[in-house]
């Protein structure tokens, strides 16, 4: 509120200067038309200067430039000069009709800036009812098989524990636990698309290492890169990234999953970064049967799937997030098929010059 | 282990959260005392003396940080938060504030087991920490500064000395970036993350056997490093 405020204000008062200074060039200009034009010339270059800013501003701003503008022509041009003293009752008619026209374009504007307005309003509306229904589609069945298997699973620990066998309850509990892990993946990625969506979400941006982050994803996804091969290839003299390391994390995390998700057990997938001018591609690059065009292209809108359905759980959320987050940092998101078969997946990171660290002497 | 058991304190106000935790350090050998507002956590802090504490961030009357803040003001007693996900910024917030290490809601038991005794083990550690790491096939005294890999030595320069100092002093537990910064490098550098990025890949390429999937020097992205030797 109170940001929107001061941001009107000071609009308001770049308004309010724009018209003082509009009418001061006026005057300038007409000083040195005056010798060789005639005056009702004159008077058209403030009438000019009058729709200019009745354009760019709002109304207050137009009304003031076209007072600022009659009297500075009244002042200057109008003989007496040097007087607001009106010799020729023609002049009282120059005045009314700029202070007209600069009224009449102030409203014309206005009420096409609301027209605009109203109807960007109305497209966001309808965006967001389509993503609210997808998501609550999405969130209604990808949480459910979770859900059921948890609830299974607990009641018969909680009815028939003493029953079972010490392995046949730690396998039940086993499965609460990974499926509730599982759950919380997917609540937390509506969350973050949600957050991406509304724009909620702050880009802190810090030095970072993306041989770090790629560490410390694959650490944190362990398991579930377990059945696979993850072959890490980044270049030693990589430079540092201006990123929010926490959000790039989420996009190779989400990248990681998406290749683990969708090709066999056993299958290499690989991890690359490469300099390429000012950017820096990353690349998560597996060996899956390779994306049809469309799905090439579609890859990394909200809620896609895949053409294959079923095969893997998951909310085709991941790789929306990965766009949105990339966006965010000023870089782009693409798939594309790798030849010898599988499909590469990259983004970019704009390069900033990267600060140094101090040397150090005892350094080897 | 004549010793008494030790005492936790649990701040959560979530009844089924308290449950889980107290059933596990019960089968621990914990005594688990519990506070369900983090008022009466701050009392109970004092009442009970615990050894450790673990502080819900979201608590209903006042904010965790303020209890970490309140302990502090008088206990050096290891803390360790409970955060949901999307509280990021707050995790930091409660590490500077003088938290000890962290949680991210939903955890296993076994993970916050782990950060529990490796806390505990730290507050009865000597203040210089432990001095002799051992990294896999390397070891590094941290008092004579030597660095031995295979059998022959490496060479760390007194900056990537002090850097893994720090991060022993801290064992098991994570150390926020601003910490290290100022540590090492003083208050005036405590912004300059790249210090870190590219001394922390020095301290890799010489300690660890595959620096981009270290074992020892782990990142915790977006707030610091948590140095983990073999058990």
């Amino acid at each position: 509120m109170g940001y929107s405020l001061t941001m009107n204000l000071k609009r308001h008062w770049v308004g309010y200067a724009w018209a003082i200074g509009a009418s001061a060039a006026c005057t300038f200009v007409g000083l040195v038309l005056y010798p060789r034009f005639d005056l009702v010339n004159v008077a058209m270059v403030y009438l000019l200067a009058v729709v200019i800013i009745a354009l760019r501003f709002s109304r207050g701003p137009a009304i003031a430039a076209s007072v600022l503008c009659v009297a500075a022509f009244d002042f200057v041009f109008v003989p007496p000069r040097g007087t607001f003293t009106v010799d020729d009752i023609q002049y009282l008619l120059t005045f009314a009709i700029m202070l007209a026209v600069g009224l009449i374009i102030s409203r014309l504007v206005k009420s096409v800036r609301r027209q605009a307005a109203a109807q960007a309003a109305l497209e966001i509306e309808a965006e967001t009812e389509r993503i609210r229904s997808t998501l609550l589609a999405s969130i209604s069945h990808d949480l459910r098989t979770p859900l059921a298997v948890m609830a299974g699973a607990s009641s018969s620990l909680a009815e028939s524990g003493e029953r079972l066998s010490a392995a046949e309850r730690q396998a039940l509990a086993k499965s609460v636990f990974d499926q509730a892990q599982e759950m919380s993946e997917h609540v937390a990625k509506v969350l973050q698309m949600t957050r991406l969506e509304t724009g909620a979400i702050k880009v802190d941006r810090d030095w970072a290492s993306l041989s770090e982050i790629v560490g410390a994803v694959l650490a944190r996804l362990g398991e579930r890169m377990a059945a696979h091969r993850v072959i890490v290839e980044l270049p030693d003299d990589l430079p540092l990234v201006r990123v929010d390391a926490t959000l790039i994390e989420q996009v190779l995390g989400n990248l990681l999953e998406n290749s683990a998700k969708h090709t066999p057990q056993g299958t290499v997938v690989r991890v690359r970064a490469q300099r390429r001018g000012e950017e820096v591609v990353v690349t998560v690059q597996d060996y899956s049967a390779g994306l049809s065009d469309r799905d090439l292209e579609r890859v990394f809108a909200k809620f896609h799937r895949g053409s294959v359905e079923g095969a893997g759980s998951g909310m085709g959320l991941g790789l929306a997030i990965c766009r949105a987050i990339v966006r965010l940092h000023g870089g782009q998101t693409w798939a594309e098929r790798v030849p010898g078969g599988g499909t590469a997946f990259r983004f970019t990171l704009p390069l900033e010059e990267a600060p140094s660290a101090p040397l150090e002497l005892a350094s080897n | 282990m004549a010793e008494p058991r030790p005492a936790i304190l649990i701040v959560e106000d979530e009844p089924e959260i308290r449950r889980f935790l107290r059933a596990a350090f019960g089968v621990e050998g914990y005594r688990v005392v519990e506070s369900t507002t983090g008022r009466r956590g701050s009392i109970d802090a004092g009442t009970h003396k615990p050894d450790l504490a673990i502080v819900d961030l979201a608590l209903p009357d006042v904010d965790g940080i303020e209890v970490i803040r309140r302990i502090r003001e008088w206990s050096p007693m290891p803390i360790i938060v409970l955060s949901a996900r999307v509280q990021e910024r707050s995790k930091i917030e409660a590490l500077d504030a003088g938290a000890n290490d962290y949680v991210t809601k939903p955890f296993g038991v076994g993970e916050l087991l782990a950060r529990v005794r490796a806390a505990l083990r730290h507050a009865v550690r000597s203040p210089s920490g432990t001095s002799i790491l051992r990294f896999g096939n390397t070891v590094v005294d941290l008092e004579k500064r030597t660095a031995v890999r295979d059998g022959e030595e490496i060479r760390l320069t007194p900056i990537e000395f002090r850097l893994l100092a720090m991060l022993a002093k801290h064992l098991g537990m994570v150390v926020t970036h601003r910490h290290l910064l100022t540590v090492v490098w003083g208050p005036t550098h405590a912004k300059d993350t790249h210090y870190l990025r590219i001394y922390m890949k020095q301290l890799r390429d010489k300690l660890e056997i595959d620096p981009v999937r270290p074992r020892h020097l782990l990142t915790e992205t977006g707030i610091g490093y948590r140095l983990v030797l073999d058990e």
